[in-house]
């Protein structure tokens, strides 16, 4: 499955060098897209501006939580939830209630699929009154 | 990995899970009445409130849990002894210009975006935990949304406990059998948070569907 850097748009093919290092632009946030909707989202995030794209780069990160340590490359899969400009999301929630797996994380050339799981485990019993 | 964490995990949680410790969800689409009936149920039976509630959608973008909440049937013989977890609203689309319109500054209503979106994914999580849920619709709304399908469909396969509650009857607007038509198979209680309106059927309800 094709993969895109959300800041330079660059398209990446599944094992990808960059994927796992980062892309070669620095941006280490990346669009996990399926192959049907690869024009689609080509068209939309070609659209944005830089900053746009800073953005929606930032929004992940702290959606991703505080698990994820710098540097690491993160796949947010936008099948489940679609971030194109900042502060419009789309969730598609038939994907999130099969409980896949919403962000792929990388750790040492491997996927971490259960990342969506620490959501729990940082909220649980956070707000507790 | 995952799936063995899950495992233990829940086999613990099963081990020490003492009488009295069922987890109540309160699930549904945004400003349906989730929090206001969170309010109401602990009011009534804890005396104080637990959840911020706002006109303005995703107000409660965290989960909110209430525990120990003993609430006794109308003859006083049966108690039933719960954790309240109320809910961040589910939806499909999050737009932050839908807070600027209710006169939020562009960089708080993307905040508030931003954490609606991570309330959804939590909220979503977290129904594993429930043992049982109760599903709040405003019946002054079409009930027959994608939201509303997708949350009842993926309750009844999960094999969780579940009351429909038809909010906001106090409206005129307001249609129960509207809500009663799209999903045969629930029981659908009519009652208004706000107002208190109906409040002892929902109690009654509770009984039956969490045993």
């Amino acid at each position: 499955m094709p993969h895109q850097c959300v800041r330079c748009n660059t398209i990446y093919d599944d094992g990808a060098e960059e994927i796992l290092k980062g892309c070669k632009c620095g941006g280490r946030l990346f669009f996990y897209i399926k192959k049907n909707k690869l024009k689609e989202v080509k068209e939309k995030t070609a659209k944005l501006s830089e900053k746009e794209k800073e953005e929606i780069e930032k929004d992940v990160f702290e959606l991703v939580g505080t698990d994820v340590k710098e540097g690491d490359p993160v796949i947010l899969d936008i099948e489940s939830i679609r971030v194109l400009k900042p502060g419009k999301y789309e969730l598609d929630l038939v994907h999130l209630f099969k409980n896949e797996p919403l962000i792929f994380k990388l750790e040492e050339g491997k996927y971490m699929v259960d990342l969506a799981a620490t959501f729990k485990d940082i909220f649980k019993g956070k707000k507790k009154k | 990995m995952g799936f063995f964490q899950n495992f233990i995990n829940k086999f613990f949680k099963n081990l020490f899970k003492g009488k009295g410790q069922v987890k109540l969800g309160l699930y549904g689409p945004p400003n349906a009445g989730k929090s206001t009936l969170a309010n109401a149920i602990c009011k009534d039976w804890l005396g104080e409130e637990m959840s911020a509630v706002s006109n303005v959608a995703h107000e409660t973008r965290e989960i909110v849990i209430k525990e120990q909440v003993n609430i006794k049937s109308k003859d006083g013989k049966k108690e039933l002894a719960f954790n309240l977890v109320d809910t961040p609203g589910i939806a499909t689309k999050i737009d932050y210009e839908d807070f600027v319109k209710t006169g939020m500054k562009a960089k708080k209503a993307k905040k508030r975006a931003k954490e609606a979106t991570k309330g959804v994914v939590d909220a979503i999580k977290w129904l594993d935990d429930m043992d049982a849920v109760t599903i709040v619709l405003d019946a002054t709304k079409d009930p027959y949304s994608q939201v509303n399908i997708t949350i009842v469909g993926n309750l009844a396969a999960r094999n969780i406990p579940v009351l429909l509650v038809a909010n906001k009857i106090d409206l005129k607007k307001s249609d129960i059998k509207k809500i009663q038509d799209a999903f045969p198979q629930y029981d659908v209680v009519g009652i208004s948070a706000k107002y208190g309106k109906k409040i002892q059927d929902f109690y009654d309800a509770l009984f039956k569907v969490v045993k």
